[in-house]
């Protein structure tokens, strides 16, 4: 699992890719939360690039999302795909996270 | 030590502990053993998913309190489906009595965990269960290979 964590103009943009399966969350999860949470970020997550995604990797942006919102930050997925795509809409995630289509749209989200 | 092997019949098998690196052996091994099997992308998806959330299952609540909980998995390729045989030698558990989650309405009070069994349900066609004589946890799943419109 790779992850490229950078800032632009107040707005810390992630781009993940490979896998977001068991091993995988464990690879990112603590450096994607110490990246985000503490500075009550307002973060844009690329998931163009994610191949899999399981339970596990839907509990953990849940997680980062309501540290993030309890401290007035904000996280916006963006770009998800065939069947990681449907397993966001199984798990109705976007009702309770934003998931935009592309990169321009999910800046727009999340600066509103 | 997990091994993996296909042969001829188009199945599949694996034993792996139900440890972190054996989960993450044992992935690898399945994805390596898919290659070699006629799978559509959903079927080949679906299997991966069923995987995932059964075995990080048997990890997080399966375990025995002493000794090492060894999981078994055979998979094999049918006309129409894709059937993943599963057994472990933990506490009995019957995931078919676990509800869906309810459909969040908020962040905050959106519960976190729950949902493995919603994606199994979503990607599979027939879900068993079986506590075997011997004492072991038999869970078979079926990955239907044919989509609703009919494509294989």
């Amino acid at each position: 699992m790779k992850m490229d964590i950078s800032e632009d103009a107040g707005v810390v943009k992630v781009g993940l890719v490979g896998r977001l399966d068991t091993p995988g969350v464990d690879a990112v999860e603590t450096r994607l939360t110490a990246a985000l949470v503490p500075r009550a970020a307002r973060a844009i997550v690329d998931l163009s690039g994610v191949e899999f995604i399981g339970s596990l990797g839907l509990r953990m942006f849940i997680t980062i999302a309501r540290a993030l919102t309890r401290k007035s930050g904000k996280m916006v997925l963006y770009a998800p795909h065939g069947f990681v795509a449907q397993v966001l809409e199984t798990a109705a995630l976007d009702d309770i996270i934003p998931v935009e289509p592309d990169a321009a749209t999910a800046l727009a989200a999340v600066r509103a | 030590m997990s091994s993996a092997a296909a042969d001829g019949s188009r199945r599949l098998q694996l034993k792996l502990p139900a440890t972190p690196a054996g989960f993450s052996r044992g992935f690898d091994e399945l994805r390596h053993g898919l290659d070699a099997l006629p799978l559509d992308p959903r079927a080949r998806f679906g299997v991966e998913l069923v995987f995932e959330e059964v075995v990080a299952n048997v990890l997080r609540h399966g375990c025995r309190p002493n000794g090492e909980t060894r999981i078994q998995l055979e998979v094999a390729l049918e006309h129409d489906a894709v059937r993943l045989v599963f057994e472990d030698d933990g506490p009995p558990f019957d995931p078919r009595e676990r509800p869906d989650p309810a459909p969040p309405t908020d962040l905050e009070h959106a519960p976190t965990g729950g949902r493995g069994l919603m994606l199994i349900r979503r990607f599979s066609s027939g879900l068993e269960y079986l506590r075997t004589p011997e004492g072991r946890n038999r869970l078979t799943v079926t990955v239907p290979r044919v989509q609703r419109d009919g494509k294989r």
